[in-house]
């Protein structure tokens, strides 16, 4: 057991420093944005793998959690003149009650139509944030939000310290017993209930937590590309996380973080970026789902098996 | 004779079908009582209003002068109530280890943050394995649950089960399936199980698996009560043969 | 109006599909199929003859694609016991036929018109465009079609039996494998025929297919995953209920009303307006 922990503050460390370091390896401001992004997609696929993954709730809605986390921050700071902590943690807030929203359908509905309820919830969303224009000026947008730092380095540590503190976190939780709890509930629930397992508290855990998180990468978003319009919340970012998690191992902690990588940096490095973005994501989806389904770090694990 | 578990004329029905009807039923303290009947007796489904999966349409239960109805399954687990499934329901993908760990979920007490700060606070490993060692399982404990033979398989949902520490432990048909001497090593832990002072009823509809192991036996048919008493009577009451005639049995 | 004919062909189109179907995938194979059309259009065709063509150029099409994705991503994972893996490997094709389409066809919009388009049709007080009134008639002759077929012929009812219950079906002398394809290749021809009908009147790009498809599904769960009535039911409610919204609160909103229509159901009664019983064995 001691060393086990050794070795994980050991990776810990390593992590750190490479992250530390990638500003200065990549650095003009456009690799640095890239950065960013990946941070941001990291935080977003650890927050479904969480509920997808470990819970096993199948929530195609988290794009719903990712947007209000950036409407609710934004309209704070630029509408009411808040401060952006604190406008990121009434964000946080207000994404994880909707989390607990959507959980309550999850307690009622399994499989196929919790899936429908979850995109129901996340058009839903989609639908406000573009109709309700006196709040978020819906598809005009709302311009010149500024991030809490405009250095691309700074921005950049902070999204990806947040990152990697989240990664621990849940990391230890998954761990200890709530993580026994949270995986027996993904594998049956009937006999979960019979060990005194209350599904529906840990359920609400899953979604809550998973949306604040995803909340939180929201409040990062806007100042980020500096306007925020609901399209980059519709139904499709729910896919690409969705891809991110799956494609790079669910369930597993450090899956979401290599498929959140990948699948940035990928439709960077092959040319054509733009609109092959997607269908990669799709591509790699279909392809990973049939022939590798727990992604790469299966893929992994079975390649270090034959070579040994 | 204390009655640890009592229920008074329970009934349950489910669209036109009549489950369990005015079912009454006092299972004693520290005993091994045995729930018996034909195949669509009603057996599993009063199993499942015990443990809280159903709720009764009529009737009262209490454990301990405590009042069940109403009571999630669940909650009736703190209360020191465990049971198994006919149909085997384990975590396939976890670790033997990792099931029977599950089980210790509501004795799970640390404050919450501790999770959050240090991760795995690995209080049960010792009686996980030690459970495991019970069934003859121990040597297999890092292993997925899904690759063991069936036989194991309900062995191990028994350790999980007894991983909540209970004072009452139902088993729906545990022997279904088991080969003649997966069966007697099935019994012969029950057995111990009960001199452990846990109350244990057993869903069964082969009557003969109970017969030298229950202190006293329930018998049921189409949803009702036919006859209750000790293991000798039950085998000779005429009602309970002419209702398992056709069956598999001889008197 | 529109409405209704639209929303009939996908409920029915849908619940043919069988438990692990596809979603989205029907929108993008509608997309896909749409914008052939146009391609079919540049023969020099008289107007009617050449929409006409092009109508069945996209059922063959859909069908062929219902085939072909079947054949590589349905039948694989179909026995493998998993609700998820599917779902999820229906989600990577639309997303990746999405996208295809987008980089084959380009983002704006294309100007599609039938020979029907701008005919208009005056019945009462109310004005109707020709191609709404075609949509509806093709809606309903094809629902008529699909409804005497699954009650009416041996096939049909072959594929209700293997609906019901696979293995069954399949001691029985039933080839659950090629009625599953078969159905799919019906659900897809039906869903690129209904792509040439909506053309003209939806937005023509790559994303239209994402707008009806998440309607369709609203209209399959409200009637109830499976069930031919419900969902034919269901999609008249829908439609009726949309040509309200329009009217009387702006047809921005008419996603948003369905959608909430949609939650409330899967709170109220998820299995749908005439439910299917399914009791879970414990």
């Amino acid at each position: 057991m001691i060393e086990r922990l050794t070795a994980r503050r050991a990776w810990l460390g390593v992590a750190v420093v490479i992250v530390a370091a990638l500003p200065w390896l990549l650095d003009t401001s456009y690799w640095r944005g890239i950065l960013v992004l990946c941070a941001m997609n990291v935080l977003l696929a650890l927050s479904l793998n969480l509920v997808i993954g470990y819970t096993g709730q199948l929530n195609l809605g988290q794009s719903a959690f990712f947007g209000i986390g950036a409407y609710v921050s934004t309209i704070l700071i630029k509408g009411y003149g808040w401060n952006f902590w604190l406008a990121a943690v009434a964000a946080v807030g207000a994404a994880g009650l909707l989390g607990l929203a959507l959980a309550a359908f999850a307690v009622r509905l399994r499989g196929h139509y919790l899936a429908i309820a979850s995109l129901g919830f996340a058009v839903i969303t989609y639908q406000v944030l573009v109709n309700w224009e006196n709040v978020t000026q819906g598809v005009r947008g709302i311009y010149g939000i500024m991030p809490p730092f405009s250095h691309p380095a700074a921005l950049f540590y902070l999204v990806a310290g947040i990152a990697v503190l989240v990664y621990v976190l849940i990391d230890n939780l998954v761990r200890s017993p709530v993580g026994d709890t949270l995986r027996a509930i993904r594998e049956d629930e009937v006999s979960a209930a019979s060990l005194g397992i209350n599904r529906a508290l840990w359920k609400a855990f899953a979604f809550g937590v998973g949306a604040a998180i995803a909340g939180l990468a929201g409040c990062f978003y806007p100042g980020f590309v500096g306007t925020l319009v609901p399209d980059a919340f519709a139904i499709v970012e729910s896919f690409t996380m969705m891809a991110m998690v799956i494609v790079g191992g669910m369930g597993t902690m450090i899956g979401p973080v290599v498929g959140a990588i990948v699948l940035t940096f990928l439709p960077e490095l092959l040319r054509g970026f733009g609109e092959l973005r997607l269908m990669i994501y799709g591509l790699a989806l279909t392809l990973v789902v049939l022939f590798v389904p727990g992604g790469i770090v299966q893929a992994w694990t079975k390649l270090k098996a034959r070579i040994s | 004779m204390n009655a640890l578990l009592r229920a008074t004329c329970l009934s349950k029905s489910f669209g036109g079908v009549r489950a369990v009807q005015n079912v009454s039923i006092a299972v004693p303290e520290k005993s091994i009582f045995a729930l018996i009947g034909p195949n669509g007796a009603g057996k599993s489904t009063l199993l499942n209003l015990l443990s809280g999966i159903y709720q009764p349409d009529a009737g009262s239960l209490h454990f301990e002068e405590r009042n069940l109805i109403g009571l999630p399954a669940h909650r009736r687990v703190r209360l020191g109530i465990a049971r198994t499934f006919q149909k085997i329901r384990l975590f396939k993908q976890l670790t033997l280890l990792e099931n029977v760990l599950a089980g210790f979920h509501i004795h799970q007490d640390a404050p919450f943050w501790k999770y959050l700060v240090y991760g795995n606070a690995g209080r049960f490993r010792e009686e996980a394995r030690s459970l495991l060692a019970f069934v003859g399982l121990e040597a297999r404990s890092g292993e997925r649950a899904g690759a063991l033979p069936y036989g194991q398989q309900r062995m191990l949902e028994i350790a999980r089960a007894l991983a909540t520490r209970p004072r009452l432990f139902m088993l729906d048909e545990p022997a279904a399936g088991l080969n003649a001497a997966e069966v007697d090593f099935l019994l012969k832990r029950l057995e111990q199980i009960g001199r452990q002072d846990i109350t244990v009823v057993v869903v069964e509809h082969n009557m003969d698996l109970v017969m030298n192991v229950a202190h006293r036996v329930f018998v049921m048919d189409h949803g009702e009560p036919l006859f209750e008493g000790t293991p000798r009577e039950v085998r000779h009451n005429p009602a309970v043969i002419a209702a398992y005639l056709g069956g598999e049995f001889a008197p | 109006m529109v409405a209704l004919g639209l929303t009939l062909i996908y409920g029915v189109l849908n619940q043919i599909n069988f438990a692990h179907a596809d979603f989205v995938t029907v929108g993008a194979f509608t997309a896909f199929f749409t914008a052939t059309r146009f391609a079919t259009k540049v023969l020099g065709l008289p107007d009617a003859g050449a929409y006409l063509l092009s109508m069945f150029a996209a059922l063959g099409a859909g069908a062929l694609l219902g085939l072909a994705v079947n054949a590589a991503v349905f039948a694989p994972l179909r026995d493998r016991g998993d609700e998820l893996r599917p779902l999820i490997a229906t989600i990577g094709v639309s997303v990746l036929l999405e996208n295809a389409q987008l980089a084959l066809f380009g983002p704006i919009p294309y100007q599609f018109d039938s020979p029907f388009s701008r005919q208009t049709l005056r019945i009462g007080r109310i004005f109707f465009s020709g191609q709404s009134l075609l949509v509806v008639a093709v809606s309903a002759a094809a629902i008529a079609a699909l409804y005497g077929f699954m009650r009416f012929t041996f096939l049909g009812k072959a594929l209700r039996a293997v609906a019901q219950d696979r293995e069954t079906a399949g001691l029985m002398g039933i080839n659950p494998n090629l009625l599953i394809a078969l159905t799919i290749v019906i659900a897809s021809a039906l869903a690129g025929m209904a792509g040439a009908l909506l053309g003209p009147v939806l937005v023509l790009s790559p994303f239209a297919g994402a707008s009806v498809i998440v309607k369709a599904f609203a209209i399959v769960i409200i009637g109830g995953f499976g069930n031919m009535q419900g969902t034919i039911l269901a999609g008249i409610l829908v439609g009726v209920i949309e040509a309200f919204t329009v009217q009387y609160l702006g047809s921005g909103l008419i996603d948003l009303v369905v959608f909430v229509m949609l939650l409330v159901m899967l709170a109220l009664r998820p299995t749908g307006l005439i439910a299917e019983r399914k009791e879970e064995n414990v």
